[in-house]
């Protein structure tokens, strides 16, 4: 009978009995999480929701606790209420008393300047009375959800405050989650990471992109490599080209500043997009742990080669003009307020890349993303080549062949579709592409858990697989720093327009004519 | 009893054994018509399992609906195809199967979030259930993985009448707080699928204690220890015995550890009340006490490095929650 009578499983091996038999999720340590940002967007929309559903899912340990770290003076019990009113306004499930009455319970407040190192000190003691308070080891772990521009001075002073040398080399060893950007460019990127590497050891660091917890996002490793059906065709021999979309209908909005400084290829390109890539074009890793999936997603950024640049090369730029999204016009991005009438900020950013391995020779990946596009759509779209045509190729247009596409939907309407070729039933023998698809809420229901709330629980358990390493990072940039120095020594020359609402500029489309390939509307 | 009366009490539309998957297909196209949620074509795709209930001959009728019940709740999580089989004794004097279908359709969030149950009551004489295979099979969704939950059975011995649903279920359910006494021990064809819905029930205990004693060295655990003892309530004695089990298959991976286990039900504790102590030779002292019914627990520990004093949160899965874990998990 499976039960407690079972002998450890192999995934088990070197666990504590007493955790041996439960899911790696379900043994979290003791943990006090402290957020940097504390009163931040991304913290009440996203951090505090996160540990409430974990509570709810009752993941997180007895012995959990939460605390706000800030320049604002908050006391803890507005802290708590700012925090409690966060899951009523932003949490997928509705706030549950008792639940949050355990995660409040344990929930407090230091304020401090980011570069005042008796502020760490403050932190520092705080965390040894809630030690002392349980009686036992508590591991911590530091969520950095600032601006990039204080991410140094928390770090420095995580070191000089011994904060993150707790328990060096012990699973409950202190953590440190940092959210993109992770640099503007390769040299910042190096830098950052210098930083972080002096303070932490690469294990303890863990580098966000919501994307990696996304359902669909994971399920793409399980559809390529539990699928006898796919895995065979997943090369040069079968695939004809792969497109990555990453869309959003919205505009700037009130984030000109950050745009402004930022672009489309900083902001969506060089990190979910890449990640989207790699995770389709990788090896299958020698294991499920996190650096046997991340050293394979490096060998694919670093088989990438270097982007052709100028006209009638790889990467296309725009920005978006005065459209209609949703049947109402909308300006052009010059037109948005806090927009320079001369910026040379791009919305929009193509490029084609081609793998040099063995698996990819010759198949080019297509990647887009936008602003102002038709709506927001995240999908890669896998084209198979087309079947010898001896027996369908009627020039008369009898046979509609299509190409087999599968295409995941990352969001939203997750799930995944194929397109097949099927007979029109009749005499004649005509043909007609038929799409099967396979929807996660249909499935599943669509209540199901955050990104950031597999991620929270993920570094707090120590599990990296779903986070970025240090040369990733640097790898990914080592491609896009070029295009990005390119453009600004071009200012305006070359950028393109595109009407709001539309799928993208003229030069877009030129980088798949070449290929006689076009971009899908999805 | 009238066993015919568990059939006539689940609820659904009776039809002919004959025309269950044209039943299925009415029932869907009545609730469109009348305005409530029914699958689309392309939603049929949805199923995710097959799952076989058998309510077996201990079963009263009021049991029956809520163990029903729990398989609705299950299903509007994990959409299924549920057969529900309705054993009569052979003195009931039946000579014919029937069949009922029911099916509900769950909205979520969005309208993409519509996901949909369908079931399939059969209610047989005994001395049909060699013809039951191929019934229970034309009922089931090809290709899909079976599961089969055996509930309210006699006699172990007698489920051989259901060895092909035992031999080709993913897991085999039983629950040791209701089934006879020999199910944990009985050579059942596939012993390593059988699973017990109290281990699985207890799954945010072990969790808890789990959490809490992994902190510790096992040295320290299981050094001078002489006694383990689980106390339950009337309510709880499965869920204590399935405790006091996984307990001592931790300790017993200590070289020399030679502790007592001890299962009591002292009278007067509330019914809902779990506790594990471990008594140990010197000072070192670790107790985890729970009252499920306030939804409360308290550890308290010194195992050598400093007096712990916890309260902590704690329930037992609900029924639907612990099939998902005994399925899936």
């Amino acid at each position: 009978m499976t039960s407690s009578s079972n002998p450890p499983s192999a995934s088990d091996a070197g666990r504590h009995p007493f955790l041996q038999g439960l899911s790696k999720h379900r043994g979290a340590p003791p943990t006090a999480v402290v957020i940097f940002g504390a009163s931040g967007d991304l913290t009440a929309r996203k951090l505090i929701p996160a540990v409430y559903n974990l509570a709810y899912d009752n993941l997180l340990p007895a012995d959990f606790f939460l605390v706000g770290f800030g320049r604002k003076e908050i006391p803890d019990a507005e802290f708590r209420n700012l925090a409690g009113a966060a899951v009523k306004e932003f949490s997928r499930r509705e706030l549950k008393d008792e639940v949050w009455k355990r995660v409040a319970e344990h929930t407090s407040y230091v304020a401090g300047a980011y570069d005042d190192k008796a502020a760490f000190d403050r932190l520092a003691a705080h965390i040894k009375e809630i030690e002392k308070g349980v009686g036992r080891e508590v591991q911590s772990l530091f969520y950095i959800s600032t601006p990039p521009s204080v991410f140094e001075p928390i770090l420095k002073n995580l070191g000089a405050s011994g904060l993150a040398e707790r328990y060096n080399g012990k699973g409950h060893q202190s953590k440190v989650v940092i959210e993109k950007p992770f640099g503007r460019d390769l040299a910042s990127a190096q830098e950052l990471n210098a930083t972080l590497r002096s303070v932490f050891a690469e294990t303890q660091v863990y580098r966000i992109d919501h994307y990696l917890g996304k359902e669909t996002v994971q399920d793409l490793l399980v559809q390529r490599f539990a699928n006898a059906i796919f895995e065979p065709l997943w090369n040069r021999n079968f695939i004809d080209s792969v497109q990555i979309t990453v869309g959003e209908d919205l505009g700037v909005g009130t984030r000109a500043g950050y745009y402004e400084q930022s672009g489309c290829l900083r902001d969506m390109i060089q990190n979910h997009t890449m990640q989207l890539l790699t995770l389709t074009a990788m090896e299958p890793p020698v294991s499920l742990d996190a650096e046997g999936v991340r050293d394979e997603k490096v060998k694919v950024l670093k088989a990438i080669q270097p982007l052709a640049l100028g006209p009638s090369g790889d990467v296309a730029r725009a920005q978006y003009a005065a459209g209609l999204i949703g049947g109402k016009p909308v300006p052009g991005y010059l037109q948005e307020a806090g927009i320079s009438a001369q910026s040379a900020t791009e919305t929009y950013a193509a490029m084609r890349l081609s793998i040099n391995n063995w698996r990819w020779q010759g198949v080019p990946f297509y990647l887009r993303s936008g602003k102002r596009l038709p709506r927001r759509v995240s999908e890669i779209a896998v084209q198979f080549k087309r079947p010898p045509g001896t027996l369908f190729a009627a020039e008369d247009g009898r046979f509609d062949l299509a190409a087999n596409t599968l295409s995941f939907q990352i969001q939203p309407d997750e799930g995944l579709s194929l397109i097949l070729n099927g007979k029109i039933p009749g005499l004649e023998t005509r043909m007609q592409p038929v799409k099967m698809s396979f929807r996660y809420a249909t499935t599943f229901g669509s209540n199901t858990p955050e990104a950031y709330e597999r991620l929270v629980l993920d570094a707090m358990i120590g599990d990296g697989t779903l986070f970025i390493r240090g040369d990733e990072t640097e790898a990914s940039w080592k491609l896009c720093t070029p295009v990005l120095d390119f453009w600004r020594e071009q200012g305006r020359n070359g950028m393109e327009s595109y009407p709001a609402g539309s799928w993208g500029p003229a030069g877009a489309d030129a980088l798949l004519a070449k290929n006689n390939h076009v971009w899908r509307q999805p | 009893m009238n066993k015919q009366e568990i059939f006539e009490a689940l609820p659904g539309l009776e039809v002919p054994v004959g025309s269950i998957s044209r039943g299925l297909a009415q029932m869907w196209g009545e609730s469109a018509a009348h305005g409530r949620p029914a699958p689309a074509a392309e939603d049929s795709k949805a199923i995710q399992v097959n799952f076989v209930l058998l309510l077996g001959l201990r079963t009263t009728t009021a049991d029956a609906v809520r163990q029903f019940e729990t398989a609705v709740k299950f299903s509007r999580r994990h959409p299924s195809r549920v057969v529900v089989l309705c054993p009569l004794p052979d003195e009931a004097g039946a000579k014919e199967i029937r069949a009922k279908v029911y099916g509900e359709c769950t909205i979520g969030r969005t309208k993409e979030d519509t996901r949909c149950c369908e079931f399939v009551m059969l209610c047989y004489p005994a001395s049909l259930r060699t013809f039951l295979e191929n019934q229970v099979s034309v009922c089931l969704s090809t290709d899909l993985p079976l599961y089969f939950w055996a509930h309210g059975f006699y006699s172990s011995a007698r489920m051989a009448d259901y060895n092909y649903l035992m031999t080709r279920s993913k897991r085999m359910l039983i629950d040791s707080a209701t089934a006879p006494a020999d199910a944990l021990s009985f050579p059942w064809p596939r012993p390593e699928a059988v699973c017990d819905l109290a281990h699985a029930r207890l799954l945010p205990v072990r969790q808890s204690l789990g959490q809490f004693l992994s902190r510790y060295p096992m040295d320290a655990l299981c050094g001078d220890l002489r006694t383990v003892t689980v106390t339950h309530g009337s309510a709880h004695p499965a869920e204590a015995r399935v405790l006091l089990g996984w307990v001592k298959e931790r300790m017993d991976r200590c070289a020399g550890n030679r502790a007592d286990y001890l299962l009591k039900a002292p009278e007067g504790v509330p019914a809902e009340s779990l506790s594990l102590i471990f008594g140990y030779a010197g000072k070192k002292e670790f107790s985890w006490k729970a009252d499920f019914k306030k939804s409360h627990a308290l550890f308290e520990a010194d195992l050598g490095s400093g007096r712990t004093l916890l309260p902590a949160a704690v329930s037992l899965l609900p029924a639907e929650n612990a099939l998902s874990e005994a399925m899936f998990f």
